[in-house]
């Protein structure tokens, strides 16, 4: 509508956020749990005056070091650079409402680097008192800022009262935002404990070895007993359409939803009869593994609540194509070419119609099909014929829960209809092309009213 | 507004702050980013060509002072990275419908930066952590982490002045909207980032020289020399700046230039401060270059010069106004301020700043 539309080949713009939130959720995650694991196991080791197990905690205080300040820090700035160009939109209406919220999140950021630096180059300097507390810092910096952020991505799935207050307090405290937190705080922790079975299982010293995999697989059990409940809760907290899109009503979603509680269970399991249960006898190639299911359920997971929020990207506020769901009467009247500013056809003249089509395709549809790769249009449509395709798009609301209906004028709506049928054969109208028309504004209005 | 310019409409969520608060601290976080970005891109130059002398002529002061340096850096960039995330916020919330769009007309080359800030950062860190196991090889990473560096620098460049131009966004749209642009062919573009590029290394020497202050006290002549070196680094980057900020500021628009030229009394004066204090700081450094204890007259340019950047930094904001004149009109925002919001900021503001020196004093004492 308002910003151009970034046109990514293949891919898609969808997809490109989920690798890059992907990485981003699962690292700066075990790096949360990680920071946690450092301070507790720092203390554990005075405790038990164990030289072996401090030097184990030393050495891998670099490791989080770069992991927080370089990968975790720049991909999340990376997640921001990718919605901006994707849901320039969407990213607008969410920098508007919780800026502050952000800037909030950017003092827990300064203070998680700066302890971090001072965790980590600080060991010998400092006293052992000193030195946890400073990890007590750095821990509790990188959990707030998760606590931050987890209000906003809950937000766009339930922003709840702030649909009709417009309350900053109403939309970050929104409904799924404390089983959200709760969920991922417990992720954090189990995801740390699977980096630790990695590192504990390398040690040379047999001893040392079996006593840190038991421990390091302790820290998947707030996981185990937690992730269900929270689960529950956060079911409940959810719209009625995500929850059907998620338990039968997309297929797709549904299976994936279905993986990563399966696949859940599987580390689950195995960790216990493993690492908990035979410490001894663990091998290092396990534990890659596991780290790589986590991977697996982490990206799953995510694209699992991404999808379920489909037709929206901001929940009864914004359609996933960045049309205003307060506008639609708007749209559905006026037409959604004439209010768009990046598109080359202003009104829609017969000669033309499926030059208009493309365009609409662009701006409805596109920011979730590709037109041969990720969620490919072409072969959705090959065998329909045009009227066929038209009556979908009519009703499409109602046909496929979890898309937004079509919003546009009837003509519109035929116009985008014989652009799809078109794909068929075609490839001439129906390839991404790279030079498009120049924008002459055409003022064929009358063709629309002509429809009505 | 010309209707035949796309400009998004302003978004329809109020601004959650007066304007003058928003526009405030994204002038003073910038600055604070400013800095140590400065500090970091001239930096890894500096080292990388300290450490190529100190190579081939075998000069104990060159390695050793390269060897700082690289322990230095990922801290600097850290803070770079940390204190760039804060205007980029205050740029979205307020000019988000310029610097979306035109991020957008150079979506790779912008999402790019990700990838090579990751792969630059990393570097540095591998030019500090392997200094000894890399030898020779390390003079190549940390270049390599350099360029990269700058190369973000210029997409930045790009992007920020393509912003400032919607008139120039359909033709590049309509052409291609696969985001593979640049914006070279503006004619500030280049001279804008080498203006950038050239204080990056006045103040790349400035951090050299108080590192030169630092060293004094152990070892006096070591520190002598760091200290000759840096303000070498300053007054070469500072001269050079005399031709670049000139093409720089021939290259923009002649409405632009006028207002520094007399045509607003404001902007005028902030410019001839701005000069006046780069160049005394100039004279400073040069007398402190040829005197036997210049502490103070490094200390009083590196205030001057600091002075010039705050200078800099509001220029470049009635730059981006005057740029924007046409398009742009802060009273149409629907202001809601957020007030409790706001005022938690402040004081976690003051909390985390706290914390940080809580943990700077516990440092220090450890000393």
């Amino acid at each position: 509508m308002n910003y151009p539309i970034w046109d990514v080949p293949i891919i898609g713009g969808g997809l490109l956020i989920g690798i890059v939130s992907i990485l981003h959720t699962y690292v700066s995650q075990f790096a949360i749990g990680g920071s946690l694991f450092l301070v507790l196991t720092e203390r554990k080791a005075y405790r038990e005056n164990d030289p072996g197990m401090l030097e184990y905690v030393k050495r891998h205080s670099r490791f989080f070091l770069l992991l927080t300040v370089v990968f975790g820090a720049i991909t999340g700035v990376g997640i921001w650079f990718t919605i901006g160009l994707v849901h320039p939109s969407a990213t607008s209406a969410l920098i508007h409402i919780f800026v502050w919220a952000w800037a909030i999140e950017w003092i827990t950021f300064l203070v998680e680097v700066a302890s971090a630096f001072v965790y980590y180059y600080a060991w010998d300097r400092l006293d052992r008192r000193t030195h946890l507390k400073i990890g007590w810092i750095y821990f509790w910096a990188a959990w707030l800022s998760l606590a931050i952020i987890n209000g906003i991505l809950a937000f766009m799935l339930t922003p709840g009262q702030w649909i009709i207050t417009k309350n900053f307090w109403h939309a970050f405290l929104n409904p799924t935002y404390l089983p959200s937190l709760v969920l991922r705080t417990a992720v954090c922790l189990a995801l740390a404990g699977l980096y630790a079975l990695l590192t504990a299982s390398r040690l040379q010293q047999a001893e040392l070895r079996v006593k840190l995999v038991k421990y390091a697989s302790r820290w998947l059990a707030p996981a185990f007993f937690v992730l269900p409940i929270a689960g529950i809760w956060y079911i409940t907290q959810i719209p009625p359409l995500a929850r059907e899109v998620s338990m039968g009503g997309a297929a797709a979603v549904t299976i994936f939803a279905g993986l990563s509680i399966l696949f859940s269970v599987i580390i689950f399991a195995f960790v216990y009869f493993g690492p908990y249960r035979e410490p001894g006898k663990f091998p290092f190639s396990f534990s890659v593994m596991f780290l790589f299911m986590g991977l697996l359920v982490t990206g799953d997971t995510e694209w699992v609540r991404e999808a379920v929020r489909k037709p929206y990207i901001i929940y009864d506020y914004m359609y996933s194509n960045a049309f205003l769901v307060a506008h639609r009467d708007q749209y559905q009247r006026e037409g959604s070419l004439a209010s768009a500013k990046w598109v080359a056809t202003k009104g829609i003249a017969d000669a033309d119609m499926t030059a208009a089509g493309r365009d609409i395709f662009e701006l409805q549809c596109q920011s979730c099909h590709t037109i041969d790769g990720y969620i490919a249009i072409r072969p959705l449509v090959r065998d329909w014929p045009e009227e066929y395709i038209d009556r979908q798009l009519e009703n499409l609301q109602t046909l496929k829960g979890y898309m937004p209906p079509f919003l546009g004028t009837p003509r519109e709506r035929h116009a985008l209809a014989r652009w799809l049928a078109s794909l068929k054969g075609n490839n001439v109208t129906g390839n991404i092309h790279i030079v498009k028309p120049s924008p002459v504004s055409r003022d064929l209005t009358q063709g629309d009213r002509d429809a009505k | 507004m010309q209707s035949n310019i796309p400009i998004p409409d302003l978004d329809p969520v109020s601004l959650p702050a007066p304007v003058w608060l928003l526009k405030g601290l994204l002038l003073l976080t910038f600055f604070l980013h400013i800095i140590p970005m400065n500090l970091a891109l001239g930096g890894g130059f500096v080292a990388a060509i300290t450490d190529w002398i100190g190579r081939r002529r075998n000069s104990e002061h060159h390695l050793s002072l390269a060897r700082s340096m690289a322990r230095i850096l990922p801290i600097v960039i850290a803070f770079a990275i940390t204190l760039g995330v804060a205007p980029l916020l205050f740029i979205q919330v307020l000019y988000g419908q310029f610097f979306y769009t035109s991020s957008v007309l150079l979506a790779w080359p912008w999402l790019s930066v990700v990838v090579l800030l990751i792969l630059s950062y990393y570097g540095f860190y591998l030019y500090s952590f392997r200094w000894e196991q890399l030898q020779g090889k390390r003079l190549v990473v940390v270049l390599a982490s350099a360029i990269l560096f700058a190369a973000i620098g210029l997409i930045y460049t790009n992007n920020l002045v393509l912003m400032l131009t919607p008139e120039k966004w359909a033709a590049m749209y309509f052409q291609n909207p696969h985001g593979t642009h640049l914006n070279l062919s503006d004619p500030t573009v280049v001279p804008r980032f080498l203006h950038f590029f050239t204080a990056s290394f006045a103040l790349a020497g400035l951090l050299t020289a108080v590192l030169g202050l630092l060293k004094q006290r152990q070892d006096s002549a070591y520190g002598q020399w760091v200290i000759r070196y840096g303000l070498l680094w300053f007054i070469i980057a500072t001269l050079l700046q005399l031709g670049v900020g000139s093409w720089f500021f021939l290259s923009l628009p002649q409405a632009v230039r006028t207002m520094f030229m007399g045509g607003d009394g404001v902007a005028t004066a902030i410019l001839v401060v701005a000069l006046v204090c780069a160049v005394a700081s100039i004279a400073l450094m040069l007398i402190g270059f040829g005197s036997s204890n210049p502490v103070w007259k490094v200390i009083a340019g590196i205030v001057l010069i600091t002075l010039t950047i705050i200078c800099m930094v509001l220029i470049r904001d009635l730059v981006r106004s005057a740029y924007l004149e046409r398009y742009f009109d802060a009273s149409r925002f629907s202001v809601e301020p957020q007030t409790g919001v706001i005022v938690l900021f402040f004081l976690l503001l003051l909390g985390g700043l706290g914390i940080i020196g809580y943990m700077m004093k516990k440092l220090l004492v450890a000393r």
